[in-house]
């Protein structure tokens, strides 16, 4: 089991908070972690806190209760006044944890009773607990509703996404615990494009099904290759006269090697269609693999090449800058 | 004798409400509150896609969470739609997109 967390402190609020301050704290926290809002695994655990704290809290009856008697003053019996409590020295403000059960009574929390409170808002109360505490809404006609889909992003390399794979990712589950799932990981999966896992999403309330998850492909940028859609983008870098006179190189790409025919007279920047060799698709034809051209030349020239290179600038009559 | 093998393609509204766990004619206020599409046939009877349960769902969690009347359901939903929408095409986007380079083209050769 783990600690109880403090209400005040799940919303953010001191102590000593007003009404209203709770009340702002609960919206702005609900906007942020709401489950249709936020679809992020994570989110939906914090929800249930935000929510079971302002159950609390915007009672004032049993804030009243959970100031004196701490997380455990549901098990202190109604009779038990607060105030003749604190008085009797056995807390005060300050609980400590046990401080309520040494008083603990034979009623097993007395439900939660909508007290007519000032300056709540009952929309906000049903709200609040519903999710969180969904058990005590049976009798105000609510059915059982599924839980939210959820989002996750699934990393993975441009090879898992060629030759798909398995991962085992973990995600934070109830009450602080985590879950771990194995995630088959097809072949050809795209950048953006989501695998969805059936019931593993958010919990859904009085016995609704649990909603899906959905786990979101996120390629991660590769110092060679580079994604779009299912064309794959390489640059392919060649020596000058390997450009000019044209050649055919051996090229790694994700599905293995390859044979590069390089037509004579190759620029930069120009584009050699490797057609089925970008990623597979498991509906259709495969993507394309591109290799861009990219001369580099020696940082430094060997007595010979200098020697070629000068031949060559007196002999060649090419203008780069005049064919534009 | 013969069984269903499959989920009806189309629910009327009692089925619907029933399997939302709903009241027929809170379902109904649904559909009057444009938050929840369904078809009328030449009777005026409502027609309900079971995937529209799930929207039931998410107007039910979103009612809850912020006791939202129906015309700001909508607005919500609509919006919330348009996010996902455009949250979807941005993951399709390769990379970021690269800054200019101060050549104006490719640094190298």
């Amino acid at each position: 089991m783990p600690p109880a967390r403090d209400y005040y402190q799940v919303l953010g609020v001191p102590r000593n908070a007003s009404q209203e301050e709770i009340q702002q704290a609960y919206r702005k926290l609900a906007r942020a972690y709401h489950p249709d809002l936020n679809k992020d695994p994570d989110a939906e655990e914090r929800f249930k806190d935000i929510s079971e704290a302002y159950a609390v809290l915007s009672d004032p009856e049993e804030r009243r209760r959970y100031d004196a008697f701490g997380p455990d003053f549901r098990q202190v019996s109604p009779d038990v006044d607060p105030d003749a409590f604190r008085r009797a020295g056995a807390g005060g403000r300050t609980w400590r944890s046990g401080a309520g059960r040494a008083k603990a009574g034979q009623g097993a929390g007395r439900g939660f009773g909508f007290g007519a409170g000032e300056g709540i808002d009952l929309d906000d109360l049903l709200g609040g607990m519903f999710g969180g505490l969904g058990g005590g809404l049976g009798g105000l006609g609510r059915g059982p509703v599924a839980g939210a889909d959820q989002e996750a992003e699934l990393e993975i390399s441009v090879e898992e996404a060629y030759r798909g794979g398995r991962r085992t990712i973990t995600l934070g589950g109830r009450q602080g615990t985590t879950r771990t799932l194995d995630v088959t990981i097809p072949a050809g999966v795209a950048n953006g494009q989501r695998i969805r896992l059936a019931a593993q999403g958010g919990q859904g309330s009085d016995g609704g099904p649990a909603g899906d998850l959905y786990l979101i492909v996120r390629i991660a940028p590769h110092p060679r290759y580079r994604v779009e859609g299912r064309d794959v983008y390489m640059d392919l870098p060649l020596a000058p006269w390997e450009a000019a006179l044209g050649t055919t190189v051996a090229v790694e790409v994700p599905s293995g090697e390859v044979k590069v025919k390089v037509p004579a007279g190759t620029s930069s920047g120009r584009r050699l269609r490797l057609p089925g060799r970008g990623l597979p698709n498991p509906r259709g034809q495969p993507g394309d693999l591109y290799a861009e051209v990219r001369i580099v030349v020696p940082a430094r020239l060997s007595r010979d090449e200098r020697r070629l290179f000068e031949e060559l600038a007196k002999v060649s009559t090419f203008e780069p800058r005049s064919q534009r | 004798m013969s069984y269903a093998l499959a989920r009806p393609a189309r629910l009327d509204l009692e089925s619907f409400a029933r399997a939302a766990g709903l009241h027929p004619d809170l379902v109904r206020r649904f559909v009057a509150a444009g938050v929840l599409d369904a078809w009328r046939d030449s009777t005026g009877a409502l027609w309900f896609s079971p995937r529209q349960l799930a929207t039931v769902y998410r107007i039910q969690r979103l009612r809850a969470g912020f006791a939202l009347n129906y015309a700001a359901l909508g607005l919500v939903i609509d919006l919330l739609d348009r996010i996902e929408a455009l949250e979807a095409a941005m993951r399709k986007r390769p990379y970021p997109a690269e800054p200019p380079s101060p050549a104006g083209g490719r640094t190298w050769t």
